[in-house]
């Protein structure tokens, strides 16, 4: 019903008589199978069979959510209520076979589905199933394999959303079972690794604004898990500031950049929240030359890119910024920021409202 | 999303430039159509959808002056074949209950103003309906699982909220947590993810800006910072994407613009632009909007490019309600 992106020439050919019969056919077919899952989840005939019925119409059609629920209730009849006793050598392998089967079929469907709700909702339940028949050492091993499927997912879509989520989501079950083994080193190590991850991705490609966002959340993670002090979270806004200009310097007309690079300025102003601070003791003095560096360096980039409206956007942002700090400066002039006002006008009618506004706003 | 106003008038062409003309009949058609179509597989395998695509469809005939075009009373069949004793609506009968039916389900109703015969057809309806989504809040964070299997996403609890608002049942609900909630879904560029955490999406700025509409704490939203953000949505061929450098759909024409409308910044877009892309969607000999030019029709996008038409105060179109 919601189809994206496939072209209409394809749907509006006229069906022979015999594609309409196949159709319907295929209709049939579909049919007849719904009727079966669903006849035998309510006689409650929770067996390997109808399991295997039910895979055969999630593979079909994955979005029938229904059946995913009926899925669940098959699962629960079969799989022990309780741990298996692990001293019992007689214990069958059975509930892990259930949980690894579901595993692959969750993602193979990803791997064709990858925006499909219910499959990544599945796929969740039957990790916490698989935790609460299994020890804490079997637990991480069953969440840490999630990484590398995440990956695998990011590597063939890296702004699927519902994929970085899902990281997030992993990320804290593993550190709540390292928690719960008392294992601290472990927990930092799955922050910094994280870090590096947003780095690696945004090193591929600058652009993803997925990457920079979870790069913003996990700043803040990783200063407190470091204890950082003033000298080291200094260094860790200089870093980031670095990377930020370089990345514009590459690519000035990419928004997911500019968007980082506000980021980074809000968080140096004393309106910002404690908690979201990179450098929490902040000078007034500092805060200028952080701001007087980045507006130089922004015009610097303006010699080449003279149409680039968010060169223009951000001096006049960081300039607000700055006047918030000294009202009276003579680094820049209201003219400069006039005529800053006229460039945005100017390059990007489509938001005119918007530049009118802020002319308001900012008495220009 | 609601309808402002009730029952509409005729929509009478106006003479627009052809390049600018809404084919209202050929939608209205379109619409009346998608029940036909049982025998097409596709019609089988969208089974989970049945219910937000009557209310999608619903919506555009009301904002269509159509109001008529379906049957009153086969819809209020069709709705309430598929409530549960539970008190939550599945997607079509024989469906599992769940929040996104159950939104739609009383959507419908509210639409066509039936929650008079629902008491009278299910004693005591209304409070079930109630009892069943205020069951799905969860009192530790304040948010919303979509069911019994515990899901949890910023979309449910904009549902839970605009359901029982629409049912006069906020009361059932702590909406003073879910708020809380929404505050910690917040990220830097002032929009809203699906949790704590997660990247801003337009349907979650919709979700999370209509939820604070609703429980009247639109004064905790940085209304520049997302205005901004949400203003840069816009593209050059005038349609407006989802997040920062992706593609344009039509659907966006109601996330986006919606979410602007709340913050009084429509302004802050090139309008016209938008109403362009918005009718190249359309398909102008079988009616429906595509996600794109050119692409297939269907009504997920038909009654969100008529929902954006409608902000854009494009002539003889209903006006709807951005929350």
């Amino acid at each position: 019903m919601a189809s994206h992106g496939i072209s209409r020439t394809s749907g509006t050919l006229v069906r022979s008589e015999e594609q309409r019969q196949n159709e319907l056919q295929q209709i049939a077919t579909y049919k007849d199978l719904v009727d079966l899952v669903n006849t035998k989840v309510a006689e409650r005939q929770y067996t390997v069979e109808v399991l295997g019925l039910v895979t055969k119409l999630l593979n079909e059609n994955p979005e029938y959510y229904t059946i995913w629920n009926h899925r669940r209730r098959v699962l629960i009849a079969l799989l022990p209520a309780t741990p298996p006793d692990s001293d019992d050598a007689s214990s069958p392998e059975r509930p892990h076979e259930f949980i690894d089967g579901d595993l692959q079929l969750t993602f193979a469907l990803l791997r064709k589905f990858p925006k499909c709700y219910w499959i990544w909702n599945h796929r969740n339940w039957i990790l916490r199933k698989g935790e609460s028949m299994s020890d804490t050492k079997l637990a991480s091993r069953l969440w840490s394999g999630e990484l590398q499927l995440v990956g695998k997912l990011l590597h063939a879509d890296s702004r699927n959303f519902h994929a970085w989520s899902y990281r997030r989501d992993v990320v804290a079950q593993l550190q709540r079972l390292q928690a719960k083994a008392a294992d601290s080193a472990a927990v930092r190590g799955l922050v910094e690794s994280e870090f590096e991850y947003t780095t690696k991705m945004i090193k591929a490609n600058l652009s993803n604004f997925s990457a920079w966002h979870n790069r913003s959340k996990l700043i803040p993670r990783l200063l407190n898990e470091r204890q950082a002090n003033g000298t080291t979270r200094r260094k860790m806004l200089e870093d980031e500031l670095q990377l930020i200009c370089t990345a514009i310097n590459t690519d000035p007309f990419d928004q997911s950049i500019w968007f980082y690079h506000q980021s980074l300025m809000s968080t140096i102003s004393s309106d910002c929240p404690r908690e979201s601070m990179i450098v929490q003791d902040l000078s007034n003095g500092e805060r200028l030359r952080h701001y007087a560096r980045e507006m130089e360096y922004i015009k610097e980039i303006l010699e080449d890119e003279a149409d680039c409206k968010w060169i223009y956007e951000s001096l006049l942002s960081t300039a607000s910024f700055y006047v918030q700090v000294e009202a009276g400066t003579k680094a820049f002039t209201t003219l400069e920021m006039q005529s800053w006002l006229d460039q945005l006008r100017r390059l990007d009618p489509l938001r005119r409202g918007r530049w009118d506004e802020l002319g308001r706003r900012l008495n220009l | 999303m609601s309808l402002v106003s009730g029952p509409g008038r005729g929509a009478g062409m106006t003479e627009m430039p052809a390049e600018m003309r809404l084919f209202a009949d050929k939608h209205v058609r379109y619409i009346q159509s998608l029940d036909t179509r049982k025998d097409e597989l596709e019609y089988w395998l969208t089974e989970h959808l049945r219910l937000n695509g009557l209310y999608w469809g619903l919506t555009a005939l009301y904002l269509l002056g159509h109001s008529d075009a379906l049957s009153r009373s086969d819809i209020i069949d069709f709705v309430l074949s598929c409530l549960h004793d539970n008190g939550g609506f599945g997607a079509a009968p024989g469906h599992d209950a769940h929040m996104l039916y159950t939104v739609s389900g009383v959507q419908i109703l509210a639409t066509l103003d039936a929650f008079d015969e629902l008491e009278k057809r299910i004693p005591g309806g209304r409070q079930k309906i109630g009892k069943y989504i205020a069951d799905l809040q969860d009192p530790e964070t304040g948010t919303f699982a979509g069911d019994e299997w515990g899901e949890q996403d910023t979309r449910f609890l904009y549902g839970a909220l605009n359901a029982l608002s629409l049912m006069g049942l906020l009361d059932l609900v702590n909406v003073d947590k879910a708020v809380e909630y929404i505050q910690s879904c917040v990220n830097f560029d002032g929009g809203y993810g699906t949790s704590p955490g997660a990247e801003t999406h337009s349907g979650q700025v919709f979700t999370c800006v209509s939820a604070l509409a609703i429980a009247g704490r639109l004064d905790l939203v940085e209304h520049d910072k997302l205005g901004a953000w949400l203003s840069e949505r816009q593209l050059k061929n005038g349609g407006l994407n989802g997040r920062p450098e992706k593609q344009e759909d039509v659907c966006y024409s109601w996330w986006v613009l919606s979410s602007l409308a709340t913050l009084k910044k429509l302004h802050w877009i090139d309008g016209e632009k938008l109403t362009s892309f918005i009718l190249q969607c359309q398909d102008p000999e079988l009616g429906g909007f595509a996600d794109r030019p050119g692409d297939m029709v269907d009504v997920f996008h038909t009654v969100f490019a008529v929902t954006g038409l409608s902000l854009l105060k494009y002539p003889n179109l209903e006006e709807v309600d951005p929350v």
